[in-house]
């Protein structure tokens, strides 16, 4: 046992602004309808991009509906984003920062891959493509990679600890991991905290093409036929609470938080390791207190790319041994797309809409078998059963691995 | 310049690989010559550069099992391809 005392941490609210609409139900109800957000790319210069599809959140999300007038102009799409979310799953939450100073005890943790893109793609085209001798005045507020995080601490005086996560696609697990800890140890009695991402600019867009790991028909997690990731974009937060404090005021516990699980390959940039994702997810089990045999689900990382779903499968078996065969696991990237640093946020929801509803969502075009993938991906469509733990896998370029194990709320 | 396709392909992958070109052969693959993953992807950059070309998307394709050979049929029927869309458009 840890010499210091470890507090419990529950997650009481959630929000989502992702392909699949606005509102986490929306991303829930879409996941487990097995919907795709996956569409032709709605870009001005979509006609000379090598890349047709995107998993873009809808083009009726209007980020002037809930956020203040006078703040809009400071937002980048990513704070957009994640301030919509973090309005939502607060509001869920029923928390109020005013009562008792927990604005001071609240912290506020937000990951990102990149942060501001489209004000860097805005301005770089202005500085380098119009000539202009002018940048817009509030570029750094909007683009800095902390502005998310910081936005939601001035719109709700939260005092606590707050700062951004970036680790590429594994951005919010990180971050997610970040404010439990500080739940967990007693620096902080609440947590904002997910991820954000809106990458769908003309640079970013030709930096994917460049690298040859975009899909130009759909993603298929785990088929043979996979040809690759679709870029995604969106924003997952949540709000923990260490289990006392939420039980005190008698708040509705979505799940349980109950471990985590963090190692790095440190073997190459881009190709991943079987043995890293696999001692991450053993890390996440002994730290949530669970055997092998405790977990029904897992949330797969699950890109569509030919070396992350092989390798994927190969460190499930390692971590999980014979259990592995009896495990359902599934990739919602299939519908969602590859939201970067905001992916696992995402996947969050789907992981509590499993354990609260007892439904797992299917890996979407899912339709022909790989021998190098055996496990049951639930292909296609959602499948009721018993869900009492799960693992949510997220591994990112840099060969960063993070991994959230979760409990049904006690 | 009457520097054959082979020629300059093979200077593209001899500076990627910080190899003496002679000991590139056409059936060699890029894991052969010591470029794998990111740098065969770097080469095929290089290649599009400097022929001013693109290659097809092959998502998921393995470059490292591409022979020196395959990487120079492809640059020429890149360039045929895109003498013929010259021509046509005249």
């Amino acid at each position: 046992m840890p010499t210091v005392s470890m507090r419990r941490v529950v997650i009481t609210g959630m929000g989502a602004i992702s392909p699949l609409g606005i509102g986490a139900e929306a991303l829930w109800q879409g996941l487990r309808e097995g919907r795709s957000g996956i569409g032709p790319l709605r870009h001005p210069d979509a006609e000379r991009l090598r890349v047709k599809i995107a998993a873009q959140v809808p083009a009726y999300f209007d980020p002037a509906a809930n956020i203040d007038e006078r703040v809009l102009p400071m937002l980048d799409r990513t704070s957009e984003f994640a301030l919509h979310a973090a309005s939502e799953a607060i509001t869920q939450s029923g928390l109020d920062f005013g009562r008792n100073e927990l604005g001071v005890r609240t912290a506020v943790v937000v990951g990102t891959g990149v942060g501001g893109e489209t004000t860097q793609d805005e301005q770089s085209k202005r500085l380098y493509g119009e000539n202009s001798q002018r940048a817009h005045p509030l570029t750094i507020v909007r683009l800095m990679t902390n502005a998310s995080a910081s936005q939601i601490s001035i719109a709700y005086g939260l005092r606590g600890p707050t700062y951004a996560v970036a680790s590429a696609c594994a951005s919010a697990n990180h971050a997610i991991i970040q404010a439990a800890m500080m739940i967990r140890y007693g620096m902080a009695d609440a947590a904002i905290t997910g991820g954000t991402e809106a990458c769908i600019t003309y640079g970013a867009l030709r930096a994917w093409e460049a690298m040859r790991v975009l899909a130009d028909d759909t993603c298929r997690p785990f088929s043979v036929n996979r040809r690759g990731l679709v870029l995604g974009e969106g924003a997952g937060i949540f709000v923990l609470e260490s289990m006392e404090h939420a039980q005190a005021r008698g708040a509705t516990i979505l799940a349980e938080l109950a471990g985590s699980g963090m190692t790095a390959d440190a073997t190459d940039i881009v190709m991943p390791s079987a043995d890293g994702a696999a001692s991450a997810m053993r890390q996440a089990l002994a730290d949530a207190g669970l055997t092998p045999q405790d977990v029904d689900y897992i949330n797969a990382h699950g890109t569509g790319t030919l070396a992350n779903d092989a390798t994927e499968t190969r460190a499930i078996r390692l971590a999980f041994g014979a259990h592995a065969d009896r495990l359902a696991v599934s990739s919602t990237k299939s519908m969602h797309g590859h939201a970067l640093g905001a992916s696992g946020a995402l996947e969050l929801v789907a992981v509590i809409g499993a354990l609260r509803d007892s439904v797992v969502p299917p890996t979407a075009n899912l339709d022909q078998a790989d021998p190098a993938c055996d496990l049951d991906y639930v292909p296609n469509v959602a499948r009721e059963m018993p869900v009492r733990a799960v693992l949510s896998n997220s591994f990112a370029f840099g060969g960063l691995n993070a991994v959230l194990a979760l409990k049904r709320a006690p | 310049m009457n520097e054959s396709t082979q020629q300059q392909v093979f200077e593209l992958i001899a500076k990627q690989a910080k190899i003496e070109i002679a000991t590139i052969k056409p059936e060699s693959t890029l894991k052969d010559l010591g470029i794998e993953s990111l740098e065969a992807i770097e080469l095929i950059f290089d290649i599009e550069e400097h022929f001013n070309i693109n290659f097809p998307d092959q998502q998921g394709a393995n470059f490292d099992s591409d022979t020196a050979k395959s990487l120079v049929d492809a640059v020429q029927k890149a360039l045929d391809d895109k003498a013929a869309a010259g021509e046509g458009s005249k």
